[in-house]
């Protein structure tokens, strides 16, 4: 019996965010829109569901007079990547059987 | 707006398990990619010290004054490194895992400096080449080896060399290995490094 993919990963945009942010410590938001090609408004919404969910912290702060944000995956968001990603490799192996 | 957000249900119900794990790699490589080092740091410090090293050979036969105080020059060359780490550090749009443990390692190279430096020159320690050597080696393979950055393996691995050859030799023969061993170790990584890095900006 194969579990659900968790909604909240398996959509594009999120699923890229969370990639990007598995792999580095913590990414400011205008690297993680540059390397996913999105818009900042669609972007924001993301993180916010990520934000609601647990999956990452976002810190507000100041950087040469800007505010800049700054997004860092959570251990709740790397064990909820983990388990999405086990559940990918579960259907991919019985498909290819 | 509503055809968008059609467009976009429509575009996430057609996402499948094997687009997923295509996005994922993906995602991962350009992150991955994306760190490029500006490689002015190990340019800087490759050149000052074959030049320390080469004002100190020769003046075992010229005797010139001047290059008495020669190596305050690396002393010195410390401020525009904290300047540029600084600078470096703020242009950076994310910190990774690695960036963290490479700067612990690099610190401590700072810290072993200049405690080395102190007992050398206070405790008047002759034929001290071997032991400088042995310490450049040490953060320099580290880092080549957390990279996977060949140059700087080599150029680590060549330091230790050098400092075995350098126990058998005498100053200021020794001196040519130092500038040696900072060709290998930092200024011919960082002519790497930095066209890598002009490379990276072009394609930006």
């Amino acid at each position: 019996m194969f579990k659900d993919l968790n909604p909240i990963l398996h959509s594009q945009l999120r699923l890229a965010v969370m990639s990007l942010l598995i792999s580095v410590k913590e990414a400011e938001f205008t690297f993680i829109k540059e390397k996913t090609n999105s818009t900042a408004g669609n972007l924001s919404v993301q993180i916010q569901k990520f934000k609601e969910a647990g999956y990452i912290e976002v810190k507000k702060e100041f950087k040469d007079n800007y505010p800049n944000t700054t997004c860092k995956i959570t251990p709740q968001g790397i064990a909820a990547f983990e388990e999405y990603v086990k559940t990918l490799q579960q259907y991919l192996n019985v498909k290819h059987k | 707006m509503r055809l968008l957000k059609n467009y976009i249900m429509a575009t996430e119900t057609q996402f499948s398990e094997r687009q997923s794990l295509e996005l994922i790699t993906t995602m991962i490589n350009k992150a991955k990619n994306d760190y490029v080092e500006t490689g002015i740091s190990a340019l800087m410090w490759g050149s000052i010290v074959t030049f320390c090293s080469l004002a100190s050979f020769i003046n075992y036969y010229f005797q010139w004054q001047w290059t008495k105080y020669i190596w305050y020059l690396a002393i010195i060359a410390v401020i525009p490194q904290v300047i540029i780490s600084v600078r470096e550090k703020r242009k950076r749009k994310y910190k990774t895992y690695s960036e963290d443990a490479m700067g612990g390692i690099w610190i401590s190279f700072g810290v072993a400096m200049f405690l080395l430096i102190y007992f050398v020159n206070t405790f008047k320690v002759q034929h001290n080449e071997p032991l400088f050597l042995i310490i450049y080696g040490f953060p320099t393979f580290a880092t080549g080896y957390a990279r996977s950055f060949k140059a700087m393996i080599v150029g680590g691995i060549a330091c230790w060399v050098f400092a075995v050859i350098s126990m058998y030799i005498e100053f200021p023969y020794t001196m040519l290995l130092e500038a040696g061993a900072a060709q290998l170790a930092w200024f011919i990584p960082g002519l790497i490094l930095r066209r890598r890095y002009r490379r990276a900006r072009q394609h930006v």
